[in-house]
């Protein structure tokens, strides 16, 4: 065995007993008396995996996919039922900052507690103790107990701490996700900065953002196995597919979203760019969306109109063709209508709905014929863009402002 | 490149537990720190009340044996008991504390690794300094009783050697149980009320209640006090009959201990 990676994993799998929520002895009382076993759950299950030594590996995957269970094996929290792992280095887990931090005791004693339990000797804590207490920039409480600390205070300590231990393997779990902006941009450009001291840094997160910015490689872990291995961009890809096949049966199962009318329906066909039929987008290019509309009875004066939606369900963008009237369709006719988008979005799964509508012949609301079910996409969006929406700002710098408030241009 | 984590299985051997545990000294020590100050931390008195408690303690028990209900026990009656009652107390507090600290704190073990071992051994670390006390306050007690104090007085040493191992293991072994078997805080909060009483406490090892003689002997803790006792009102005619029991006790629950923790101390956190 080599000791050149950073971390190894040879076949490892991790087994999980399934325990009844009642008291220990009445199930294993039923279980002499039935003679069967309890049941068995297998979190992760022959999983291979190399790290070398100043890489940065993501994890991704669905809840419940097994990311959790890996984070745990690689901090040494809980051992293999199968396989060999292997973690060279000092590990620092970065899984819920703050951990054994007592409310009571004052931000610096918690600093001796929490850098101890990482594995820091007393004499190194205390070399350490100020470079921490100023890079979580809470200098004014640190005498203060912990439990007056707001919760982003409470998060800027732990990361402090967990970032000063100099570990040679970082374990990263969500915790990125908290703190204020200003805080997370720090943090971010610590990572970055640890990396490429040669820090081998696993990442488990749902943030694809970070993914594709800081990763080298990513996993992407489906019911306990890895169902990909590769270059961020097309982890985060296949990761989409994944999401996608779940949502199908909600989708294209419902097949065709037909008015109470029953007059047309319409059908969200595919999402096109250059490369053909695709579900991973990215803000940059253009993309196609192929509408069908299928005419029951006669549709005349009819138009389309598009929407979009986030994943949590807000509606991101939503816009009917009233210039253009469709062509009369006479029943059983069918027509195909290509709507083209620039999806300017931040990272993030979206849904892709379609509606059809007659204009109506007096005054008044046009009418809804049909609605579309909901086609989900995937954006990778420009770097670092977190948001709504992508706004594609531009900076530039136009000038200095001296001490008289005057402002002289650069150029 | 200095720590390797090398994991096939959930066993660990007793060499690489031993040197986990021993690399954790300092954990340990900061962590008991921060349970004995968080104590009493909210109080006004603050750390006063660790000496408080046992010396009021001793001073009810004097009152008790001296004035109320004057017992025919070898010595003085104050210090035969609080001799006594200054193991007891700390085996009795430690034990409860430590039997289920491994469960108590498992969003911090469930969360990073580090030798299980060492929450027990904090409990019993933080319950130390009350030990200390105790002794303290025993030794007063000798001097001002007015006999004649001996050398016996330094058997006090082993006897807090004694004790603390005793209560360290079987700390140690009981937090491991409690993790499988939840009705382990409970049997052992009836256990030490019932210990207690079948331990020569206030009562002198040869006059161990008839039919319950032999559970007397044979007491884990008996030992520990009666060494206590050597050291200040006399030694019982078998005290060390009773030592080397305890000792006997503290090796067998120790590589109980040990076994337990070779086997599970990298699955714990899949029940916590």
């Amino acid at each position: 065995m080599s000791g050149e990676s950073a971390i190894r994993l040879t076949g490892v799998g991790k087994r999980y007993t399934k325990y009844e929520d009642a008291p220990a002895l009445v199930n294993t009382t039923r279980q002499l008396l039935k003679g069967h076993h309890r049941s068995h759950l297998w979190a992760l299950r022959g999983i291979d995996l190399d790290v070398n030594p100043g890489q940065c590996l993501g994890v991704i995957g669905r809840n419940g996919s097994g990311k959790s269970t890996l984070l745990q094996l690689l901090c040494g929290v809980t051992a293999p039922t199968e396989g060999r792992v292997r973690v060279q280095g000092r590990v620092a887990p970065l899984i819920s900052v703050g951990v054994g931090f007592h409310p009571e005791l004052t931000g610096r004693e918690n600093i001796y507690v929490n850098a101890a339990i990482l594995g820091l000797r007393r004499q190194e804590i205390d070399r350490k103790v100020d470079d921490i207490v100023d890079f979580a920039g809470i200098a004014d409480f640190i005498d203060t107990p912990v439990k007056f600390y707001s919760s982003g205070m409470f998060v800027r300590l732990g990361f402090s701490v967990a970032i000063q231990v100099e570990p040679e393997v970082l374990l990263v779990d969500e915790v990125l996700a908290v703190g204020d902006l200003a805080f997370q941009m720090k943090c971010f450009e610590r990572m970055r900065a640890i990396r490429e001291q040669g820090v081998t840094i696993a990442f488990v997160t749902h943030n694809l953002t970070i993914v594709r910015n800081l990763c080298d490689r990513v996993v992407v872990l489906e019911a306990g196995n890895k169902a990909f291995e590769g270059a961020p961009d097309a982890a985060v890809t296949r990761f989409h597919e994944l999401l996608a096949e779940v949502r199908e049966p909600e989708g294209s199962d419902i097949g065709w979203a037909v008015h109470k009318g029953g007059i047309a329906s319409i059908q969200v066909e595919g999402l096109y760019d250059e490369g053909g039929r695709t579900q991973s987008l990215r803000a940059e290019a253009d993309v196609v969306a192929r509408l069908v509309v299928n005419a029951v009875a006669e549709v005349r004066d009819a138009y389309v109109g598009v929407a979009v939606h986030a994943a949590d369900g807000t509606l991101v963008y939503s816009e009917p063709d009233l210039a253009t009237t469709l062509p009369a369709l006479a029943p059983d006719g069918t027509l195909s209508i290509d709507v083209r988008l620039r999806p300017t979005l931040p990272t993030g799964t979206y849904s892709l709905s379609a509606g059809l509508y007659q204009r109506p012949t007096g005054p008044g609301k046009a009418i809804q014929l049909a609605v579309a079910p909901a086609v989900s996409f995937h954006v990778i969006g420009r770097p670092m863009v977190q948001g709504t929406a992508d706004l594609g700002a531009s900076f530039e710098v136009v000038g200095t402002v001296t001490d008289d408030g005057q402002s002289t241009s650069v150029r | 490149m200095s720590v390797v984590l090398d994991l096939d299985g959930p066993r660990t051997t007793t060499r690489r537990l031993a040197q986990q545990a021993w690399n954790a000294r300092e954990l340990i020590a900061i962590l008991a720190r921060r349970e004995f100050f968080a104590r009493y931390r909210r109080a006004t008195l603050g750390v006063i009340w660790a000496i408080a408690l046992p010396l009021l303690q001793a001073i009810v028990l004097a009152v008790i044996f001296t004035r109320v209900a004057r017992l025919p026990l070898p010595g003085n009656a104050f210090v035969f008991v609080f001799s006594g009652m200054a193991a007891w107390a700390f085996f009795s507090a430690a034990l409860s504390a430590a039997s289920t600290s491994i469960v108590d704190n498992s969003q911090l073990s469930s969360k990073i690794y580090f030798p299980r071992a060492a929450l027990p051994l904090v409990a019993v670390a933080s319950n130390a300094f009350v030990a200390v006390v105790n002794v303290i306050i025993v030794l007063i007690a000798v001097y001002a009783s007015g006999v004649d104090p001996t050398a016996n007085v330094l058997l006090l040493a082993p006897g807090m050697v004694l004790l603390f191992a005793l209560t360290a293991v079987t700390s140690a072994l009981f937090a491991a149980l409690h993790v499988y078997f939840r009705d382990v805080r409970y049997l052992v909060q009836a256990g030490l009320l019932l210990a207690f009483y079948l331990t020569p406490v206030f009562y002198p090892l040869s006059r161990a209640p008839g039919a319950l003689d032999v559970i007397v002997r044979i007491n884990p803790m008996t030992g520990v006090i009666e060494l206590y006792r050597a050291a200040t009102v006399g030694a019982d005619a078998h005290y060390g009959i009773a030592v080397a029991i305890s000792i006997a006790w503290t090796l067998v629950i120790g590589v109980a201990a040990v076994r337990m923790y070779a086997r599970f101390d990298r699955v714990f956190a899949d029940l916590l």
